[in-house]
């Protein structure tokens, strides 16, 4: 597995286990979504995202010293092209959606989540895309 | 001959690696380059190389384009 698909992986699973954790503790009302709780989760959130990416990205790239160091090829630029083009229009279509939860009364810190949950599923879809065309080959 | 996983481009760098003293992939991928996986793609015709990285093969190889590239449509 290449540098780049580790790195992807990576992407995946860590914001996967720490925007889940965050909406997760919203969704199922163990935080309130209006009080400093969601504030002080999602900074916990966000520093254990780092933490996490820069530690496992380390060890990505001492478990393929060549790749970590070296330029992305044209395959791999041509593949964070591809999916950052899907990771937008997705994140165009969720922004655009935004629209129905302001409608149906939600205050503004709801939309606020609503359109942190945009960028984090707009995130998992470059993640998913670019593993699944690094699975592929092209 | 690597037949193109939906791509009209055919290629002998199997072939070619071999007869170049059994070549590896991450030796042809770091003379040209590119990572080994990018090179294991070309092989089994799942990515179409650039024009500036088909002739980079074709000059490790030391021969032309049409020897390692084939359209076939």
């Amino acid at each position: 597995m290449s540098f780049r698909e580790k790195s992807a992986w990576i992407t995946l699973v860590t914001v996967l286990a720490c925007f889940g954790a965050y909406f997760g503790a919203i969704a199922t009302g163990r935080v309130s979504a209006r009080g400093f709780d969601t504030l002080h989760l999602l900074l916990a959130c966000v520093v254990g995202l780092v933490l996490l990416q820069v530690v496992l990205t380390v060890i990505a790239a001492v478990t393929t010293p060549k790749d970590g160091r070296a330029p992305r090829d044209e395959r791999e630029t041509l593949i964070q092209l591809r999916s950052q083009s899907l990771g937008y229009s997705v994140l165009v279509l969720l922004v655009l959606g935004l629209f129905v939860p302001g409608h149906l009364g939600h205050t503004v810190i709801d939309i606020m989540n609503f359109a942190l949950l945009d960028v984090v599923l707009a995130v998992l879809t470059v993640a998913v895309a670019q593993i699944i065309m690094f699975r592929r080959g092209a | 001959m690597a037949q193109a996983h939906g791509l009209p481009i055919a290629n002998q760098i199997r072939r070619l690696r071999f007869e170049h003293e059994e070549m590896t992939q991450s030796e042809l991928a770091e003379k040209i380059g590119m990572t080994r996986q990018t090179v294991a793609a070309i092989e089994a015709g799942k990515y179409s190389p650039s024009l500036e990285a088909a002739f980079r093969i074709a000059h490790v190889f030391g021969t032309t384009l049409d020897e390692v590239f084939q359209w076939v449509g």
